[in-house]
C-alpha cells in the first residue's frame, strides 16, 4: 500500500506516494532524479550510494523510503554551493582523486561528514569513515591526499 | 537490486512491536538498521510478508543503575554505541567490537540489537538462486550442503562481533514478549543451530543488554581477524575477559568467548577453567590458547580452512591474552 | 619556434573532475527516456546441457510484458573477441540448442517495470539435457574429456578442447640449454579475479523510427561494440549509434559485446521502444566476465654469471566456455616475455583450453601480471642459486636503448636500466634485501621484506578498428572544439588530449570542448582499451593541432606581413616576435580565414596508427609480425610486512620507477601507478572469485574482497623521462596503464620470499599459503 512521504533533499521539500519496498535510493533517482546517488552493488558494501541523513552519512540502497519521511537528506547534489564546489570537492579535483567518478559521490559525502566532525582527523580516521567506500581505480592514496587537503583548507579558512 | 513487496508498520513502542509481531506470527519480521535484513531480501531468501520497523523509536542512551551495571538500547546504532562516553568508559570491549562491525555508514544504521540477531551466513547461502544454485540447501529447507556435500548438517557461520564480547563480558539480554519480559544470559540467545541461529520466538523483541561491571581489576581485550580490514565479516574473533584477584597477579576468572568460526559464538569453557586461579603468563597463555583451539573445531568458510582457522585462532587467542593483561585496571569508581 | 610547454607535462585538474564531484555526470544507468522498457535475461542454471525446449506462452501472456527473445529471433551470426579465418566467432548472441556455461543467456524480455520482466523471466520454460562437463583446465585437455567445442583443427596434439595455440620461438633451444651452466624449471599458476568497476554495466537500446538503432552503453570504446552490434543484428554499420555515457571504470571487462547490450538492441528493434538493460553486481560476478588465470611452466637456463642463455614457457590459459580472449591472451603473454630481458635460444607454447566455465576477457595487464610474475619469481631464484643480486642479475639481462625485438619491433628509447636503478636507488635495496632471514626471533612476529620486479608493456596494438583520427574545428570566437572517438573511462584521455591541443594551440584548457565517443559524429579511435590512448590517439590530436596552428600562422602572417617563424602563439593571439601589439586575435583570424580562403573557418584533422607501415596485426597462432611501436619499461620495488605466526603479509610501500616516455600529466600518471599498486596488492593477497562447477560462490563485494582504504600501500612514482615533447613534431611516449599491474605483483612475490623465505608459485598469496610455507599448519 502506498504511503505519501514528504521528502526534504538538499532544503527542498517534496511529496511522493511511495510503496514501502522501494528505497531511498530508488526514490532520489527515479522520482527526483537526482542521479549523483550510484548504485554500485545495492547491498551495502561499496558506498557509492551514501547519503546523509540527519548529518549522518547511510546508505541509501538500504534504507526505505517511507522512512525517511521529513528527514533531513543531503545528496551530492546538495554539496558546494550553485557554481562554488565545497574545500572537499575542490579538493578532489584538485589532487586528481577522481578517476571514473562512480565512487566519487559517496566518498564526498563520507569525507564531509569526517571533515565536520573532525576537523584534523589523522590517517586512521580517514580510514575509518571511509571504509565502507569502495574505489577500483584511484588506490586511495590521492583520495586520503584530498582529505588532508580540505581539511588544512578548512582549518585555515575558519583562522 | 529491488526489494520484494511487502507491508510496513512502524509501532510506537517496543511493546506495540511485540504485540504486532504475535499478531503476524511467521509472516512478519521486525527490523530495524535492516543491513542485514534487507540484502537478504533482495537476494530473495526471507520474504516476510510484514516487515515491524523499529526506526522511528528513540533509543535511550546508555545507563549505569545503582549497582553499576551498563544498560545500553538495542536500538542504539552501533556507531552511537562506539563513540559513546559512557561505554567507553565502563567498557572498552564494547566499544572496541561495535567500532569494527562492516562500515561507517553501516555502523550508523546497523543496531546493537540487529547486530546481536544477524543471520547466519556461507556463500553458497547468501545470493540469489534464481540460475546459479537450484537445489535448496539445509537452510533453504532442503536437505544438502552444498559446500561441504558429505556434510550432514549446515555449515552456515554467526558471524556478529558484538555477540563475543559481550557474552565474555557476562552480558544479559532483556526479552520483551506480548505479555511478560525476561531476562536471559546473552550467550542463550544463541541456539547453535545455523538454520535457526535464535532461541527467541515470534512475538519477542530483544530491548535491552545489561552488562554487569564489577569492581575489579580487568583486562579486556577483542581481536578480529579479516584480510582486507573493512566492510568485512571476521574469519574468526575472539573476545577476552580477564579478572583479577586484587593483588593483580592472579586471575580470578576468565571469560574467553570466539566468534564466526561457528554455528553461533562458542566459548571455551575449558580454556577459561584453566584460566582461573592462574598466575598469568606467556606460557598460561600459550597453554590455555591451544586449549580454547581443541575445544573450538572451527567451521571452515569464506574461503578459510579449518586447518587455518584453528592455527590464527591460536595466536589471535594468545595475543588477546596479551593484550588483555596489558591492559588491566581498575574499573572507575572502584576504590581499590 | 620555442619549445616552452604550458599545458603537456603539467599537473592540470582533470576537465570532468567538476561534474563527477557535483554527481552531474551522466553513467548509462543514469539515462532515462520516454516510454523506455526494462529488459531482463534468463540465463542457464547448467554447465552443459542441450536445449530441448524453450515455452514462452506463459511469459507473453503477463501483463505488461512487450517482447521475449530467443535465438529464434536472431539472425543466427556468431561473435567473438577474435573473429579470423583461424579462429572463426564461436558465440552466439543468445544460446541455440546448447549451453555451455551457467550464465549463458536463454532468452530475454522486455517489460513495462523491472517486476513483471523478472516475473516474465520466472515463467519463461526452458526443457534442459544436462551433459557432462568439464571445469578443470587440465582435464579438460585430457583426451576424451567432455567435449566443449571440438578441438582446433591446427593443434594435431591428441588434446581436446583446444581454442587455439600460439607458438614461437628462435635461436636454438636445445644448444642454449646445453651452453647454461644452470637450469630450471618451475610451474605457476595464478588464479580468477575480477575487474572491479564500481559502475555495473547497462545499456540504453533506442530502435528509432527509420530505422536506426542509438546505442548508450557502458564499454570501454564505441566503435568495436557499434562493429559487434552491427554484425549480430544484420544492421549496417552506419544505421547503429553508439555514444558516449560517462563509465565507471573497465579495467579490460567492458571491452566485449556482453549479452545485455545485444538483447536491449533486438528487444528495442521488436518493441520499437527505448530498452535498459542493467546488469546487477552479484550477475556480473556470476555469469559476466573475469580474467584470464593461466598455467606459466618456465624452464630456463642460465651462464654462471647470471646471462640468460636459453628459456622455454608452456603456458595454458584457463578459457571459459567461448574463446573469447583465450587465444588473444596466450599471444600476449609471450609478447609479455619478450621486451624486458634478451634471450638468445628461446622456445614458448601457448594454448587456450575450453571448460565449462562462463568466458573470460582481458583484464588490465591481460596476462602481463601473470608473466612477470612468473618470470621475475624464477629469476630471483636462480639468483639465489648463483649468489648474486637480484639486480646485478636484471641490468645484466635488460634490454637497452635501440635494440630490435625478435618479432622486429625497436624498442627505441628504453628506459629500464635505469628504472632498475633509480627504483633501487631510491629504496635502498641492497642494504635491506636479505636482511629479514638472518633477522634474530626476538623482532616479534612480523618480519619486512623487499623485493622487485619489472615489465616492459606495449603501447596500443593493431587491433580493430587500428586507427584514432581526430578533428579540431575552430569557433567563431577562438576557441576550439576536440572531435575525437577516444572515451574516457576514468584515465583521463579527454584531459590529456586536451593538454595536447592547448600546447599546440596555446589555448587555455577551458577554451576546448569535447566531443567524445560517438561513432555517428566523432572520427574512429582504437578504443581504451589497448594501452594506445596518448600514443596513438594523442598523436593524432597532435597531428590535427598543427594543421590548425599552420592554418591560423599562415593567415596572421599574411596579414600581419611577417614570415611564420617570427610568429609566436600566445593568449589566443598570433603574435610578431618581439612586437606584442603587433598581433591578431584567433577569433579575428577564424574570420579572416573564412573570408580569405574560401570560407575556411579552420578545421584541422589527424590521424595515427599504432605501427605505421604495418598492415596487419601479428599472428596470433605464430607472433610473425611487428606488433608496437613503443614499448614502456618499469622496475617496482615492494617492501611487504609478513606476520609469521597468522601468515598475513600487506605491502607497506611501493615504488614505480617508469619509462612512459614523458608523462602528459603527472597527476594522472600517479593515479595509474597508484591503482595499479593497489589493484596488484588485491591479486597477491586478498581477491580470488571462488567458483564450484562453474558456479561462483562469492558474487559481492563482501566476500569478493577488494582492497579496502585499510589496505592502502604508500605508492612512490619516479618518472625516467626518455622522450621530449616538441610542438609540431610526432612523439613515442608510453603507456602508463596495464604494465605497472605487473612487475608490481613479482615485487611483492619477490618481498615475501625475502621477509620469511616462503616462495610462493600460485597466487593469492592467502595467509593459509605462507603459513603453510612456514610449516606452520597442522
Amino acid at each position: 500500500m502506498k504511503q505519501i512521504i514528504e521528502l526534504s533533499v538538499n532544503g527542498e521539500s517534496s511529496e511522493f506516494a511511495v510503496e514501502p519496498q522501494e528505497t531511498l535510493l530508488e526514490a532520489l533517482r527515479d522520482r527526483m532524479g537526482l542521479t549523483g546517488t550510484k548504485e554500485g552493488c545495492g547491498t551495502g558494501e561499496c558506498g557509492s550510494c551514501t547519503v546523509l541523513i540527519g548529518g549522518k552519512p547511510i546508505l541509501s540502497c538500504l534504507t526505505l523510503a517511507v522512512e525517511c519521511h521529513k528527514r533531513d537528506i543531503v545528496t551530492i547534489e546538495g554539496i558546494g554551493d550553485g557554481n562554488d564546489l565545497s574545500p572537499v570537492q575542490q579538493a578532489f579535483v584538485d589532487c586528481g582523486a577522481i578517476q571514473c567518478g562512480f565512487c566519487t559521490s559517496g566518498m564526498v559525502l563520507s569525507s564531509e561528514v569526517l571533515l565536520k566532525e573532525n576537523p584534523n582527523p589523522q590517517e586512521k580516521d580517514i580510514y575509518k569513515a571511509l571504509e565502507g567506500n569502495l574505489c577500483r581505480c584511484t588506490g586511495y592514496n590521492k583520495i586520503i591526499e584530498a582529505v588532508h587537503k580540505a581539511s588544512e583548507q578548512m582549518v585555515t579558512e575558519q583562522e | 537490486m529491488r526489494l520484494p513487496k511487502f507491508e510496513h508498520v512502524q509501532p510506537s513502542s517496543r511493546e506495540e512491536a511485540s504485540r504486532l509481531l504475535q499478531e503476524h506470527g511467521s509472516r512478519a519480521r521486525l527490523v530495524s538498521g535492516g543491513t542485514d535484513l534487507y540484502p537478504r531480501m533482495k537476494y530473495g531468501l526471507t520474504r516476510p510478508d510484514v516487515l515491524i520497523s523499529l526506526k522511528g523509536l528513540p533509543a535511550t542512551p546508555p545507563t549505569v543503575d545503582p549497582n553499576g551495571d551498563l544498560h545500553v538500547d538495542a536500538l542504539m546504532t552501533l556507531a552511537d554505541l562506539a563513540r559513546s562516553q559512557t561505554v567507553l568508559e565502563k567498557t572498552p570491549l564494547l566499544s572496541e567490537a561495535a567500532l569494527s562491525v562492516a562500515s561507517n555508514q553501516i555502523r550508523h544504521m546497523g543496531t546493537l540489537g540487529g547486530n546481536l540477531c544477524q543471520e547466519n551466513r556461507c556463500p553458497y547461502y547468501n545470493q540469489t538462486h534464481t540460475f546459479q544454485f537450484v537445489e535448496p540447501c539445509f537452510k533453504r529447507n532442503g536437505d544438502q550442503c552444498y559446500l561441504i556435500p558429505k556434510g550432514k548438517k549446515c555449515w552456515a557461520v554467526f558471524s556478529s562481533d558484538t555477540a563475543p564480547a559481550l557474552i565474555s563480558l557476562g552480558a544479559s539480554a532483556t526479552i520483551l514478549a506480548p505479555k511478560e519480559r525476561r531476562q536471559l544470559p546473552l550467550e542463550n540467545l544463541y541456539t547453535g543451530d545455523p538454520l535457526k541461529p535464535l532461541t527467541i520466538s515470534d512475538g519477542e523483541v530483544l530491548t535491552e543488554i545489561i552488562i554487569p561491571c564489577p569492581l575489579s581489576l580487568r583486562g579486556t581485550a577483542f581481536m578480529k581477524f579479516t584480510l582486507r580490514g573493512g566492510m568485512e565479516y571476521a574469519a574468526l574473533s575472539v573476545a577476552v575477559v580477564l579478572d583479577m584477584e586484587n593483588d593483580g597477579v592472579l586471575c580470578r576468572a576468565a571469560r574467553i568467548t570466539v566468534g564466526s568460526v561457528g554455528a553461533g559464538p562458542i566459548r571455551a569453557g575449558k580454556g577459561e577453567n584453566a584460566m582461573a586461579g592462574q598466575r598469568l603468563s606467556k606460557n598460561l597463555f600459550q597453554e590455555v590458547a591451544q586449549l580454547v583451539v581443541s575445544e573450538t573445531h572451527p567451521f571452515p568458510h569464506h574461503g578459510y580452512s579449518a586447518a587455518y582457522l584453528r592455527a590464527c585462532l591460536e595466536v589471535e587467542t594468545r595475543r588477546a591474552f596479551s593484550l588483555a593483561a596489558e591492559q588491566i585496571t581498575r574499573n572507575p569508581g572502584d576504590p581499590g | 619556434m620555442e619549445n616552452k610547454l604550458d599545458y603537456v607535462g603539467q599537473r592540470i585538474p582533470r576537465k570532468d573532475g567538476p561534474v563527477k564531484v557535483t554527481g552531474r555526470a551522466k553513467y548509462t544507468v543514469d539515462v532515462q527516456l520516454p516510454g523506455m522498457l526494462v529488459g531482463r535475461i534468463l540465463r542457464s542454471p547448467h554447465p552443459h546441457a542441450k536445449i530441448l525446449n524453450i515455452d514462452v506462452s506463459r511469459a507473453e501472456r503477463l501483463k505488461g510484458v512487450k517482447a521475449i527473445i530467443t535465438s529464434d529471433d536472431t539472425i543466427g551470426v556468431k561473435h567473438a573477441f577474435v573473429d579470423t579465418p583461424r579462429y572463426p566467432a564461436d558465440e552466439p548472441p543468445i544460446a541455440k540448442d546448447r549451453v555451455l556455461f551457467v550464465g549463458e543467456a536463454v532468452a530475454a524480455v522486455a517489460a513495462t517495470d523491472a517486476d513483471v520482466a523478472e516475473e516474465a523471466l520466472s515463467l519463461i520454460k526452458v526443457d534442459y539435457e544436462p551433459l557432462p562437463a568439464v571445469f578443470d583446465v587440465e582435464e579438460a585437455m585430457q583426451p576424451g574429456a567432455p567435449e566443449v567445442h571440438t578441438s582446433h583443427p591446427k593443434v594435431k596434439e591428441p588434446l581436446s578442447n583446444i581454442a587455439g595455440k600460439t607458438e614461437s620461438g628462435w635461436g636454438d633451444i636445445k644448444t642454449g640449454f646445453a651452453q647454461a651452466d644452470y637450469v630450471r624449471e618451475d610451474r605457476f599458476e595464478s588464479h580468477l579475479r575480477t575487474h572491479g568497476y564500481l559502475e555495473p554495466q547497462a545499456t540504453v537500446a533506442s530502435y528509432e523510427p527509420g530505422g536506426k538503432l542509438n546505442v548508450l552503453t557502458s564499454s570501454q570504446g564505441p566503435f568495436f561494440k557499434r562493429a559487434k552490434l552491427a554484425q549480430t543484428l544484420g544492421l549496417p554499420f552506419s544505421r547503429v549509434r553508439v555514444h558516449k555515457a560517462y563509465v565507471g571504470g573497465g579495467f579490460g571487462g567492458k571491452i566485449d559485446l556482453f549479452y545485455h547490450e545485444f538483447c536491449a538492441a533486438l528487444l528495442s528493434m521488436k518493441t520499437g521502444r527505448p530498452v535498459k538493460i542493467e546488469a546487477s553486481r552479484e550477475e556480473i560476478f556470476t555469469a559476466y566476465r573475469h580474467g584470464e588465470p593461466l598455467i606459466i611452466e618456465i624452464k630456463t637456463g642460465v651462464k654462471n654469471d647470471g646471462t640468460l642463455v636459453a628459456q622455454q614457457f608452456r603456458v595454458i590459459n584457463k578459457s571459459g566456455a567461448y574463446r573469447g580472449t583465450g587465444v588473444v591472451v596466450i599471444f600476449l603473454a609471450w609478447g609479455f616475455i619478450i621486451g624486458a630481458y634478451r634471450v638468445p635460444n628461446f622456445k614458448y607454447e601457448g594454448y587456450a583450453v575450453y571448460t565449462n566455465n562462463p568466458p573470460r576477457t582481458a583484464q588490465r595487464g591481460h596476462g602481463c601480471p601473470q608473466m612477470r610474475f612468473a618470470v621475475e619469481s624464477q629469476l630471483d631464484m636462480i639468483a639465489e642459486k648463483l649468489g648474486i643480486d637480484p639486480l646485478e642479475i636484471r641490468l645484466k639481462n635488460a634490454r637497452q636503448a635501440g635494440e630490435i625485438l625478435p618479432n622486429g619491433d625497436n624498442v627505441y628509447n628504453c628506459g629500464l636500466t635505469e628504472c632498475i636503478e633509480k627504483a633501487a636507488e631510491h629504496t635502498e635495496f641492497k642494504k635491506k634485501y636479505g636482511q629479514a632471514r638472518s633477522a634474530s626471533p626476538s623482532m616479534g612476529s612480523i618480519r619486512r621484506g623487499i623485493g622487485i620486479g619489472v615489465s616492459a608493456y606495449i603501447t596500443g596494438s593493431l587491433i580493430y578498428p587500428n586507427s584514432s583520427s581526430t578533428v579540431i574545428k575552430m569557433n567563431d570566437d577562438g576557441t576550439v572544439t576536440l572531435l575525437t572517438g577516444a572515451l574516457d573511462i576514468g584515465q583521463g584521455a579527454e584531459t590529456i588530449l586536451c593538454q595536447i591541443v592547448a600546447e599546440e594551440l596555446k589555448l587555455p584548457m577551458e577554451d576546448i570542448e569535447v566531443i567524445a565517443a560517438d561513432t555517428e559524429t566523432t572520427p574512429v579511435d582504437i578504443g581504451s582499451w589497448i594501452s594506445g590512448n596518448a600514443f596513438v590517439t594523442g598523436n593524432a590530436v597532435r597531428v590535427a593541432g598543427t594543421e590548425v596552428r599552420e592554418k591560423l600562422l599562415s593567415i596572421a602572417a599574411e596579414e600581419l606581413e611577417a614570415s611564420l617563424e617570427d610568429l609566436v602563439l600566445k593568449d589566443k593571439c598570433v603574435y610578431v616576435a618581439g612586437s606584442p601589439s603587433h598581433k591578431l586575435t584567433y577569433q579575428q583570424l577564424v574570420s579572416l580565414s573564412i573570408q580569405k580562403r574560401d570560407g575556411d573557418p579552420i578545421i584541422g584533422e589527424g590521424h595515427w596508427r599504432t605501427v605505421r607501415g604495418e598492415p596487419y596485426h601479428p599472428s596470433l597462432a605464430t607472433t610473425k609480425g611487428r606488433w608496437s611501436d613503443s614499448y614502456a619499461f618499469g622496475a617496482q620495488v615492494a617492501e611487504v610486512e609478513v606476520d609469521i605466526e597468522t601468515g598475513q603479509a600487506r605491502l607497506i610501500r611501493a615504488v614505480t620507477a617508469h619509462d612512459c616516455g614523458f608523462p602528459i600529466n603527472p597527476t594522472l600518471v600517479e593515479g595509474q601507478m597508484d591503482g595499479q599498486v593497489s589493484m596488484a596488492l588485491g591479486h597477491a593477497f586478498m581477491e580470488e572469485v571462488l567458483m564450484k562447477e562453474g558456479r561462483t560462490l562469492n558474487p559481492s563485494w563482501l566476500d569478493y574482497r577488494m582492497p579496502t582504504i585499510h589496505n592502502t600501500a604508500k605508492s612512490e612514482v619516479i618518472d625516467v623521462i626518455t622522450e621530449r615533447y616538441e610542438i609540431g613534431r610526432p612523439y613515442r611516449t608510453k603507456e602508463v596503464g596495464e604494465g605497472y599491474v605487473s612487475g608490481i605483483l613479482a615485487a611483492i612475490a619477490n618481498a615475501v620470499y625475502d621477509a620469511v623465505g616462503v616462495r610462493l608459485y600460485t597466487t593469492p598469496f592467502t595467509p593459509e599459503k605462507i603459513l603453510q610455507g612456514l610449516g606452520k599448519l597442522k
